[in-house]
């Protein structure tokens, strides 16, 4: 074969595919919905739940992008009018932001098939509540024989260097700091009291995660043993064969609503209200409150089951009794807490 | 009988020391890969090494992960237009440069190379910045220029390297038979540099294909490509999917690869 | 211009065209951006620079991030040198496969590249069980998330940079040299000092540049092995972008990052060139 062939052979090949790709319909062959998701358990429902209920409804195909809250709502902000994707997950904190930045629909409850299903605490004007995160203590059951019982324990010197711990960017590291400083005398609008508690705990920290995802990774690859993280998390993580396990503290577990909302300037309205719908529906709510994830619902025709009962609440009723934040107060000292912790808490 | 000793020590001292840095620089630069592939034919539902069976479960979970299937269908996209795109300019880009060593010529030269050298982040939010100022929307043609711009210098390079080595007694003689410059161009120059173009664009294609500083700001979730996506499932979830991701990235480069050494007879363009 | 190339520099022209609208004047927007002293960019000031360069914490991350590529790079040198040396002195067969397994890496993605290195450096990972099982080790390392981790991955991913450049180097200098010195009854070290690591120094210095450049703004391996407690001026940089949306501020990071680091480049290459002159002078 001469060179020449060869070269022939390249460009025709080449004109080929770039025809192929250039050729119009690439891009926009389906409709499209650009949602965002959190890590973890999240995206892992929302991806094989949620997702697959929605195309089926709608025929159109949903894109995740994984986020968290206050990154969405920054995001949100900076993008006025072009907002990068068209239904947000935020939690209760971001969500009050958000309301205050202006940068989300409120939700056409009027129109809806499964509103008036939710529990009254989670019908939100801006958009429904669609589970409640709650956070605890996660352990490794192979190395910890002995379950935690209270907060104090991830100061016992036997765990040093074996404690994970996760920035404030995400709601769980907020959370946990404002339930340390409500513990030993502060409170949402002091948190010295935590920050110098998390200080005494720095010997015991092994690793400190960037994010929700990035923690549950912490556990999978046993770089800790004993950490603060989310109850779903830990029961989506059992469920894929990692030794781990969830203990609710004993003063109790903080928690929070997280809720959907329609992004204002959405380019496509329509999908995000069906796309919210479906997550409010009891068929796609039951599917979720199954093993392994064990979202916590919020439509009233879901019973409650199988880890959440046994480690959460048992009834309705009691998950209303979880600790529960200011997260009024909390927004109005997050930023400088996000900053005193990047300065502070190092290893 | 001592000197001679002496020698040997020295000389097996020497051998030892190089042979075992290579040898371990060549581990170094191999294993990762056969890892990611042993990780991807894992059975089990979490990241474990070694695995605890082999099937091909997670390559079969790729064909249903659609997501990942048009965030890869994105990056295909973006690089054959910034491929094709870099070829071009960055061909006419070394003939311009080439053959002159006037001053203009140099300061090109540098201004060519230097998204090479300068942070490519910085150009990245630097390009988002420059778009958003001006009222142009992200799309796969911004981010597509935006790979244009990491991408030139590639090509330029390779072709500046293969002009280098044209004979210019060629290019003479062909003009002393009369022929057009043109012609010339088409029938002597292109082909004696069109292996340097290829290995070029070759090369161009996979840093548009990988590219993440750039990408990282001017592309979003309605043009999410293959490398962002892979590397946030990765950061959050550490998600087996990545792993069977991986794999099948690695036996394609293999692929490409093997080609271009067939056609443009890659690993000599690169020394 | 030479009447030879008559008009040929033309051809560069809407190159250049190309370069000045998508390069350089995203580059000057980043400039006067980095002048404004709020996100809502309103008066200029140089108070972002003040802001950066002002504080220790600031600092230290701009420190952090030259002296990790100075480690990472000085890995690479001390793993890539000899490779390339034995590369360039294989037969034809052996030779051909070692280049492949070179640029087989640099052709992977730098995501999966980075991917395989969570597997290898985390507390369970083969690393530590390695190193567990011969007994070097009591309990695990921690490598993962640490500054350690993150120099051992950049050079891994960035070795093919340091040894593609000195294997064109070691191809150009003349066997007979060493031959010539081993004749005259020089010890391979004494050879290897006195003659090829001289001459190899301006492979050494452009596979430094090219590596240095590259570990940096390696954004995907520093935040996935240096997780979220090891920050580096890229993510810094980033967070500052996206996530604070501070423009401005972000801005001036990276024009005082870019300077830094071309600060490092132009430095390697003086050296490079200055050793050079040494010798041949």
């Amino acid at each position: 074969m001469t060179p020449s062939m060869d070269r022939r052979t390249f460009v025709r090949g080449g004109l080929a595919v770039g025809i192929g790709a250039l050729s119009p319909g690439h891009a926009d062959a389906r409709d499209q919905l650009v949602v965002a998701t959190f890590p973890g358990t999240w995206n892992e429902v929302h991806r094989d739940i949620l997702a697959p209920y929605f195309q089926k409804k709608t025929n159109a195909d949903v894109t995740q992008t994984i986020m968290l809250a206050t990154d969405q709502v920054a995001k949100l902000a900076a993008t006025r009018g072009q907002p990068p994707f068209d239904v947000a997950i935020l939690d209760e904190g971001p969500t009050l932001d958000a309301i205050k930045q202006g940068v989300l629909e409120k939700y056409p409850a009027a129109r809806s098939a499964h509103f008036n299903e939710l529990l009254p605490p989670f019908r939100g004007e801006w958009g429904p509540a669609i589970s409640m995160q709650t956070i605890g203590l996660a352990y490794n059951p192979k190395k910890i024989k002995t379950p935690p019982r209270s907060w104090d324990d991830l100061w016992n010197p036997a765990y040093k260097g074996r404690v994970g711990l996760t920035a404030l960017n995400s709601s769980l590291g907020m959370a946990f700091i404002v339930e340390l400083a409500r513990l030993k005398g502060g409170g949402e609008s002091n948190l010295e009291p935590g920050f110098r508690a998390l200080r005494t705990l720095l010997p015991n920290v092994g690793a400190i995660s960037a994010n929700l995802g990035a923690h549950s990774a912490l556990i999978q690859q046993e770089q800790v043993d004993i950490a603060v993280h989310n109850f779903n998390f830990i029961e989506t993580l059992k469920g894929k064969g990692v030794d781990v396990d969830w203990v609710k503290p004993e003063t109790g577990a903080p928690a929070w609503r997280t809720n959907l909302h329609i992004v204002k300037g959405a380019q496509r309205p329509d999908l995000a209200f069906e796309y919210i719908e479906g997550h409010i529906t009891p068929e796609v709510q039951a599917a979720m409150a199954k093993p392994p994830h064990f979202v916590i619902p919020t439509n009233r025709k879901v019973v409650l089951g199988g880890a959440i009962v046994d480690k959460v609440a048992r009834t309705p009723d009691e998950l209303t009794r979880l600790v529960f934040h200011d997260w009024t107060k909390i927004n109005e000292v997050r930023a400088a807490a996000i900053e005193r912790f990047t300065r502070e808490i190092k290893l | 009988m001592a000197e001679r000793r002496r020698l040997d020590l020295d000389a097996l001292s020497f051998r030892f020391v190089v042979g075992a840095l290579s040898a371990a620089a060549v581990v170094v630069l191999v294993a990762p890969t056969v890892i990611v592939l042993l990780t991807s034919l894992t059975a089990s539902a979490s990241l474990r090494f070694p695995p605890d069976g082999l099937s091909f479960r997670w390559y079969r979970a790729l064909a249903g992960a659609g997501q990942l299937q048009r965030a890869a269908g994105n990056s295909l996209y973006v690089a054959v237009v910034a491929t094709a795109a870099s070829a071009i300019l960055g061909t006419l880009g070394a003939l311009g440069i080439a053959r002159s060593r006037s001053r203009w010529s140099r300061a090109l030269d540098a201004l060519f190379m230097s998204p090479l050298v300068l942070p490519a982040l910085a150009f990245g939010f630097a390009a988002l910045m420059a778009f958003s100022l001006a009222g142009i929307r992200l799309s796969w043609l911004t981010l597509a220029v935006g790979h244009v711009v990491v991408c030139t210098p590639i090509v330029v390079r390779t072709t500046v390297a293969a002009l280098a080595q044209l004979d210019p007694a060629l290019l003479e003689s062909s003009a002393s038979l009369g022929a057009t410059r043109r012609y010339t161009f088409r029938r002597v120059t292109l082909p004696l540099i069109g292996r340097g173009i290829a290995a070029g664009a070759f090369l161009a294609f996979m840093a548009s294909f990988d590219n993440v500083p750039v990408s990282l700001f001017l592309s979003d979730a309605r043009t999410e490509v293959l490398p962002i996506h892979l590397w946030q499932i990765i950061e959050t979830n550490l998600d087996v999917r990545a792993a069977a991701a991986s794999g099948v990235l690695i036996v394609f480069t293999l692929l490409v690869m093997l080609l271009a050494e067939r056609l443009a007879g890659l690993s000599r363009q690169l020394r | 211009m030479p009447a030879r190339s008559d008009g040929e520099w033309r051809l560069a022209l809407p190159v250049a065209a190309f370069f000045a609208l998508f390069f350089v004047a995203p580059l000057g927007v980043l400039f006067v951006v980095s002048l404004f002293a709020e996100p809502t960019m309103q008066t200029l000031a140089l108070r972002q620079y003040a802001r950066f360069l002002g504080d220790r914490l600031h600092l230290g991350i701009l420190a952090d991030t030259l002296v990790l590529g100075v480690k990472a790079t000085l890995v690479c040198l001390l793993l890539g040198y000899p490779l390339a040396w034995v590369i360039a002195r294989a037969r034809p067969r052996v030779q051909s496969l070692l280049v492949f397994a070179v640029i087989l890496p640099l052709l992977t993605s730098v995501v999966v590249r980075t991917f395989a290195w969570i597997v290898i450096l985390g507390r369970q990972g083969i690393l530590n069980k390695t190193l567990l099982a011969v007994g070097l080790v009591d309990e695990p390392v921690r490598l993962l998330f640490t500054e350690l981790g993150v120099v051992i991955v950049l050079a891994q991913v960035q070795l093919p940079l340091m040894v593609l450049p000195l294997l064109t180097t070691f191809g150009r200098i003349d066997p007979n040299l060493a031959d010539a010195s081993a004749a005259l009854g020089a010890g391979q070290w004494r050879t290897f000092a006195r003659i090829i690591a001289p001459l190899s120094l301006p492979g050494v210095a452009a596979g430094c540049v090219l590596v240095y450049a590259a570990c940096v703004t390696a954004f995907v391996t520093q935040t996935l092995i240096g997780g979220a407690r090891l920050i580096y001026v890229p993510l810094f940089m980033y967070q500052q972008a996206t996530g604070a949306n501070d423009w401005p501020f972000a801005a001036a990071i990276a024009i005082v990052f870019m300077f830094a680091v071309l600060f490092v480049v132009v430095l390697i290459n003086t050296v490079g060139r200055s050793r050079r002159a040494l010798v041949h002078g």
